[in-house]
């Protein structure tokens, strides 16, 4: 096929997708800057707002201490990246490289751990976390993510992924397992680590329940939970939580530019015949 | 075992156990405790506050096999999994095969696919809501259409899985795209050195070779999909005409376990739920030597 | 060459967190409670940060709306007694979860607020610390001073385990520029169940309806009509459903007629769109809705120029003109470090003083009998006395039980079939009360 022309094949239905996937993001960008009365009314539809409520975004950002929540956030990510990051990678290599008794136990127990719904872990995690008296605290926040179920088992795949000639030779020149780990194997999984970064982040950023009961204090919780505050029970200001949503987001996004582009490209090694 | 371990095994068996120590330790501390804890409910009939717990044997087992409502919300998860899954499988990973090349604009791309996955929940159901709104909705008014997307029963939980298609593609796009980046360049070299065109190299070098990767995409978005819970709790009121027919599993237990306290019922919903999750996993794990490469 | 430097980076982390094994706390230390006694635990427990600081109250409410107001009247306390008191908020559904947790791990918070829905379960089990002997001491709190379904809500056995924070009421909200548009009179204390229904015919075409019904929140809705109508919900002894009493379906087939008339959107409609969005909206001339929702429509510039609000209508007698109401109370923990602080801070909250500032800052109408007043003036736009007369109406307690929400959801998924039609109401009611009197049996 012509190379153009394929090209602009890919270039139409990525464009299609994006679109799609805008929709959402564009409404919440008009909503956010419209007033209460215009998010409610159906008919017409308000799509852009008749005067852009710029004030919109001072509301939001007076209503809370931003910095101290961007700091608790922002410690809570990287606190439950590096844990989960370092355990599994140590564990995921162990389950998909290592011989050992007990191996196949110990891995089923790890998936086990994912197929609970999260609710269940809430009330005996919060009797922990307040026996410690860690509630109001960074490490209140951090503690379920100190380990991942879900990192051990991406790593795991991650390195079953890679040529075993690789360890192979290492093992000749005289590499302890250790050695082998640290040096040859690891380095080679970064797509796998960066990726399970990307989630942790993600998923510890947008988690309400548990910052929400961790820390009620609105001085020690993250943005997430502090921002789903804003909306009283029977109080919906749709501007003012869309605009919540966007500021929110926009960090996120950031991590997530700065991270993708870690993903490097195929590692260039020989790998055995399949 | 009789058999003496030659110091290969024996060093594998010790760095094995000390690598893996500080992530099961956390996890039996945080998970499996609870886990066993929530079992263990699910044979009595259960005080307030985790007092008074009457022993109560098999009788919430009993009652789980005449509840209609329970098999109802397990169907209606089924449902969802069967919509969800498979469709942003296939769309995440075209995208991601398609943005592993070199291309203009990549990282734009790359990044509005993952957009959705930043959103705060309450932000994406009131997004949806308003798109999927009968009267007012914007897909009912730009193609003059009047469908009751969240309200009829019969269609109501499809709805709910095109939101949470839209939500997971990123995260199936990313994982597809670092397992992408694992499959060493050379494979790609030779292959079109012998002239193989794009869809005999996806199918024939970069799915297999990627396909520990698929596996795990299909193990923990299967695992995630039969927890559907967020996306029906925000989408759907109690007064929604097509409130049980999109119940799910999860939902339920968090009906008994949060919302009436009766703990040791929504235990065993729990229970129920884990079996199914459990024999769907292992059916997978089974399965994957048929079609999972692993090196 | 980078890889390398990575390399080395990633290992020595790796090392780090090996060496590091023993003090990574958050892994290793939760053990404690699972294995051994709680109390031992607790001795073996770090440095607190936690909510209960020495000679701190941890207040615990779950809306941010009534934070700020409420923190000024608790600031005023902490002047007067030199204790300082934060409030926290947790979201609605949270909170519960939170409390939960709470009550079985033994960590509530100090001083926190009660609702009618868990009130019972959590006298019953002890978890509330017992106000009866302070209250007889005080000489500020007088339980006859406030609403009595709201002080009764609180007792268990003769004995009080929460004060009366607020009061509700329910009220007829309207939307002036409909009713001049279709020429209809303004509601008033003279209108009956059957001119609302007349009117809300008059007030529908194709752009709007003349009333929407909350399906899902009976206390914005047929509650009130039911017993308007005579008819009741529960018995006064909690043992008995009155979903099957004659008056009380008379009273559901009041909005299905609506329903089916047009007057009234379908359930479809209602359940994607809440009605109080649809009065925001412009699409309905009239909604029932509580005092809570004020803020939203103060807030909302279009309901603030353009709705206000009336009492809701009688069946026969203007002496049967009902309001289901709810009332919130503050309480204290059974086991809070500090009770004496604890029960300081609920006497000065729920004392006319307190209850003054709270409706004068227009946080909500207040539980104390007649400090309200200076809330009809809290929100200029809207004529509040709708709110306020309904005090002096026939005042009903929200029906509950022990377990309220289990009959409450059951009879809210079985209504559907009475809204939609697709069941006649008398049946749909029977079932109902059927289904509640075993529930209620099993309590």
């Amino acid at each position: 096929m012509n190379k153009t022309i394929r090209n602009t094949i890919i270039y139409i239905v990525l464009t299609l997708v994006s679109i799609t996937m805008l929709v959402p993001f564009i409404w919440m960008f008009l909503t956010a800057f419209k007033t209460t009365a215009e998010t409610m009314q159906v008919d017409p539809f308000v799509i852009v707002p008749k005067i852009w409520q710029t004030q919109n975004f001072g509301n939001v950002i007076r209503a809370m201490d931003f910095v101290r929540l961007y700091i608790n956030t922002l410690s809570m990510v990287a606190l439950r990246i590096l844990f989960a990051v370092v355990t599994a990678t140590m564990s995921g290599y162990a389950f998909a490289r290592l011989e050992f008794k007990g191996k196949k136990v110990m891995f089923a127990v790890v998936l086990l751990q994912m197929m609970i719904p999260v609710q269940i872990f809430i009330i005996p995690q919060y009797i922990m976390v307040s026996k410690l008296h860690l509630t109001n605290s960074i490490m209140g926040l951090v503690f379920p993510g100190v380990v991942s179920a879900f990192g051990t088992f991406l790593l795991r795949q991650a390195y079953m992924q890679l040529p075993k000639d690789i360890e192979e030779a290492a093992r000749l020149d005289g590499c302890s397992i250790p050695q082998t780990f640290f040096f040859i194997m690891a380095p080679l999984t970064k797509s796998a680590m960066v990726a399970l970064g990307i989630f942790t982040a993600v998923f510890a950023y947008k988690d309400l329940m548990w910052p929400m009961i961790v820390c009620p204090d609105n001085r020690a919780t993250t943005l997430a939970s502090a921002l789903a505050k804003m909306n009283g029970q029977y109080q919906q200001k749709y501007p003012e939580l869309m605009m919540a949503a966007l500021i929110s987001c926009v960090p996120m996004i950031v991590i997530y530019i700065i991270f993708q582009k870690q993903f490097i490209e195929g590692i260039a090694t020989s790998g055995g015949k399949l | 075992m009789g058999k003496k371990l030659t110091s290969r095994q024996k060093s594998e068996l010790i760095w094995g156990w000390i690598f893996i120590i500080p992530t099961m330790l956390g996890l039996f501390v945080l998970n499996i405790y609870p886990m066993i804890d929530t079992i263990k409910q699910s044979f009595y009939k259960t005080g307030d506050f985790g007092k008074g717990n009457k022993f109560v044997g098999l009788a919430n087992y009993q009652k789980v096999l005449g509840d209609s409502e329970i098999w109802q919300s397990l169907w209606n998860t089924v449902k969802y999994a069967i919509v969800e899954v498979p469709i942003s499988i296939v769309i995440a990973l075209l995208l991601a095969v398609l943005l592993n090349k070199k291309l203009k604009g990549r990282d734009t791309f790359r990044t509005i696919f993952f957009l959705p996955m930043v959103v705060a929940p309450a932000a994406i159901a009131m997004v949806w809501k308003w798109l999927y709104n009968s009267n007012f909705g914007l897909i009912n008014n730009v193609f003059h259409v009047r469908v009751n997307w969240i309200s009829d029963p019969k269609i109501a939980i499809y709805s709910i899985a095109a939101i949470g298609i839209w939500s997971v593609i990123g995260y199936n796009m990313v994982l597809f795209l670092a397992g992408l980046q694992e499959v060493p360049r050379d494979y790609y070299e030779a292959a079109s050195l012998d002239g193989a065109n794009g869809w005999h190299q996806l199918v024939n070098i970069t799915i297999p070779l990627i396909s520990p990767t698929i596996f795990f995409v299909l193990v923990t978005r299967i695992i995630g999909a039969m927890q559907v819970f967020d996306l029906i709790y925000m989408m759907i009121d109690l007064n929604n005409p097509a409130w049980k027919k999109t119940q799910s599993l999860v939902f339920l237990f968090y009906k008994y376990s949060f919302e009436q306290s009766k703990k040791g019922y929504g235990a065993t919903v729990v229970v129920v739920l884990l079996l199914v999750i459990l024999v769907l996993t292992v059916v997978q794990l089974i399965g994957q030597k048929k079609w999972v490469h692993y090196d | 060459m980078k890889k390398k430097v990575l390399a080395i980076l990633l290992s020595a982390v790796t090392v780090l967190s090996m060496i590091g094994c023993g003090n990574e706390a958050p892994a290793a230390a939760p053990e404690a409670p699972a294995q051994e006694e709680q109390a031992v635990a607790e001795e073996e427990a770090p440095q607190s940060i936690g909510s209960s600081v020495e000679g701190e109250l941890s207040v615990t409410i779950w809306d941010e709306g009534q934070r700020p107001g409420l923190q000024q009247i608790v600031d005023d306390w902490s002047a007067e007694s030199g204790i300082k008191a934060t409030i926290q908020v947790v979201d609605w559904n949270n909170y519960w979860t939170l409390l939960e947790a709470g009550a079985t791990g033994g960590e509530l918070p100090d001083v926190f607020w009660m609702h009618s829905n868990v009130a019972q379960k959590y006298m019953e089990n002890d978890q509330l610390l017992d106000l009866t002997d302070m209250i007889a001491a005080s000489d500020k709190t007088d339980l006859n001073n406030y609403y009595e379904g709201i002080v009764k809500l609180y007792q268990l056995d003769g004995r009080q385990y929460a004060v009366p924070k607020d009061i509700d009421t329910i009220a007829l909200w309207y939307n002036k520029t409909i009713f001049d548009e279709m020429g209809v009179p303004y509601p008033d204390d003279t209108w009956t169940w059957k001119d609302f229904a007349e009117n809300a015919k008059k007030l529908t075409n194709d752009e709007h309806w003349g009333y929407a019904i909350a399906p899902g929140n009976n206390q914005e809705g047929y509650y009130n009509t039911i017993y308007s109508y005579g008819g009741y919900v529960i018995s006064d002894d909690k043992k008995k459903s009155g979903m099957d009493d004659p008056k009380t379906i008379e009273a559901i087939k009041l909005f299905t007629d609506m329903i089916a008339d047009g007057s009234c959107p379908d359930l479809a409609t209602v359940s994607e769109t809440a009605p109080n969005e649809l009065l925001q909206a412009g699409k309905t001339a009239m909604c029932i809705s509580g005092s809570w929702m004020l803020a939203g429509y103060r807030d909302n510039e279009y309901t603030a120029a353009n709705c206000d609000v009336a009492v809701l209508p009688y069946t026969n007698d203007p002496s049967d003109r009902v309001s289901i109401y709810n009332g919130l109370g503050w309480a204290a923990a059974a086991n809070t470090k500090n009770p004496e602080a604890a029960w300081s801070l609920i006497e000065y909250l729920t004392s006319k003083e307190g209850q003054l500032k709270q409706a004068e800052l227009g946080v909500t109408m207040s539980a104390y009998i007649g400090t309200s007043d200076a809330w009809v003036n809290s929100v200029p736009a809207f004529n509040l006395n709708g709110h306020m007369d309904m005090l002096d109406a026939k005042l009903v307690f929200r029906p509950y039980s022990r377990d309220t929400t289990v009959w409450e959801d059951m009879m809210i998924e079985k209504l559907q079939d009475a809204w939609t039609g697709d069941k006649p109401v008398d049946e749909v009611c029977m079932d109902i009360a059927a289904e509640m009197n075993a529930d209620l049996a099993e309590e």
